[in-house]
């Protein structure tokens, strides 16, 4: 089994209606595929870019997060597609169950504890070998 | 006394991700991976922000795709 986040920057100037049916359409090429679904899809909405691309200064991102039962899907054909795609500004497929079964072996309870906020203590154990005189 | 002896601790530096137990560091995480992006935007060096070796790398495929995406800048000018 092997997971995937698909990403992609869309056009600001598409409608959101467009963006919808663009992102259905992607959506059906990938379960098109045999033993391939999408879990979850996130529609972030309009966004700033970090940087200008074609002189636009936004976009709008969508994100699959795809997961297929073997190797063999159609996620090259549908980056094939949105290169193609004019009104795609950037698209990026990211496999991801390699990375989170390596995550999850290590914290075995999962979950993200959050950060402890401005935490500048130095813990007291650590103290000792790295106290440098100046 | 007149010349008072100056001791300074120079504070251990640990590896954010193992302190905080990240162990998949996602590139959608912009506001994590904005701690290690300085003003320049360069991606800031290990020996700089204490993140060992094995949460460097992931990291800096992180910050990589988040570039791609426009979620974080190249350079700032």
């Amino acid at each position: 089994m092997r997971t995937y986040e698909l990403m992609f920057v869309v056009d600001p100037r598409v409608s959101d209606e467009d963006v919808v049916t663009m992102t259905q359409e992607y959506r059906n090429m990938i379960t098109a595929g045999a033993g391939t679904t999408v879990t979850a899809e996130e529609n972030w909405g309009r966004r700033k870019l970090a940087y200008t691309i074609n002189k636009l200064n936004e976009g709008k991102y969508v994100l699959f997060y795809v997961s297929s039962e073997t190797g063999k899907n159609a996620l090259p054909e549908v980056e094939h597609r949105m290169r193609q795609n004019d009104k795609i500004l950037r698209y990026l497929t990211v496999r991801t169950d390699e990375d989170l079964k390596r995550a999850a072996r290590r914290q075995p309870a999962g979950g993200r504890p959050p950060a402890p906020a401005g935490d500048d203590t130095a813990h007291p154990v650590d103290a000792g070998p790295d106290e440098e005189e100046v | 006394m007149a010349r008072a002896r100056k001791v300074f601790f120079r504070r251990r530096k640990v590896c954010k991700f193992c302190a905080d137990k990240i162990d998949y560091i996602d590139y959608k995480d912009v506001k994590l991976l904005q701690q290690f992006i300085p003003e320049r935007s360069k991606i800031l060096p290990r020996r700089i922000s204490g993140t060992c070796a094995n949460h460097q790398r992931p990291l800096q495929q992180a910050i990589k795709r988040a570039r791609h995406l426009a979620l974080i800048p190249f350079t700032t000018d």
